[in-house]
């Protein structure tokens, strides 16, 4: 084992372990998304590059760069996804304003109009029609 | 060396198996599964390291699409049904 490469991995399995300190020391959700998603991230493409070092043939170059990739590309998006979802449905403390919820709000007030127009068109459209005959035929 | 990433990694699993236990919500849960499955990967790559061969890393690449698949599909689970 390469002295460059051992560092590497040491260096990156450390970061992956201070994620999961985060995820275990934190208190609320937001702090612990924070956590496990970038510093094992990191962790992971340095523990890649040592790992790339200590093998050296091109299959895995190859391999762990397409791995980096797809993690720096999906991990954002699949915590992003996750804390978005989870808004408003678990406790969390903020430091400062709570800027999602006036979006939230003006959304639920678009659909509850959209929803009424919808309604009255509907009403409208009723009456409209003439009256059905029941029992005749 | 390689024990000390080892031990590192596993740690860093025990951490996140405990906020899979002990999570109070399901996001929770969900977000410490996908930090296990980043350590499982780190794993996987320190033993590729290790023995000094490339045959395994393929399922690194199947592992991590997995995970992310399986948290954005948690994550539609959560938007829809509350945590």
């Amino acid at each position: 084992m390469g002295i460059v490469a051992g560092i590497f991995l040491i260096v990156g399995s450390l970061l992956t372990m201070i994620g999961g300190i985060g995820v275990v020391r934190f208190n609320d959700l937001m702090s612990r998304v924070h956590a496990a998603a970038k510093a094992p991230t990191l962790g992971l493409l340095l523990v890649a590059i040592g790992a790339a070092i200590e093998i050296g043939s091109g299959k895995a170059v190859v391999t762990l760069l397409l791995v980096v990739v797809l993690q720096l590309f999906t991990s954002p998006v699949a915590t992003h996804v996750l804390a978005r979802a989870s808004y408003g449905q678990v406790d969390i403390e903020l430091d400062g304003g709570d800027d999602l919820a006036q979006h939230f709000a003006e959304k639920r007030a678009e659909a509850a109009e959209e929803a009424k127009a919808a309604a009255a068109a509907k009403l409208a459209e009723r009456r409209a029609e003439p009256p059905r005959n029941h029992g005749d035929g | 060396m390689i024990v000390v990433a080892i031990v590192f990694l596993v740690v860093a699993a025990g951490c996140f198996l405990y906020r899979v236990l002990r999570g109070p919500s399901i996001p929770d849960r969900v977000v410490a599964l996908d930090g296990v499955l980043s350590v499982v990967v780190s794993g996987i790559i320190v033993a590729a390291a290790e023995a000094n061969s490339d045959i395994t890393l393929s399922t690194v690449l199947v592992v991590s699409l997995v995970g992310f698949v399986g948290t954005v599909a948690l994550g539609r689970f959560i938007e829809r049904r509350g945590g």
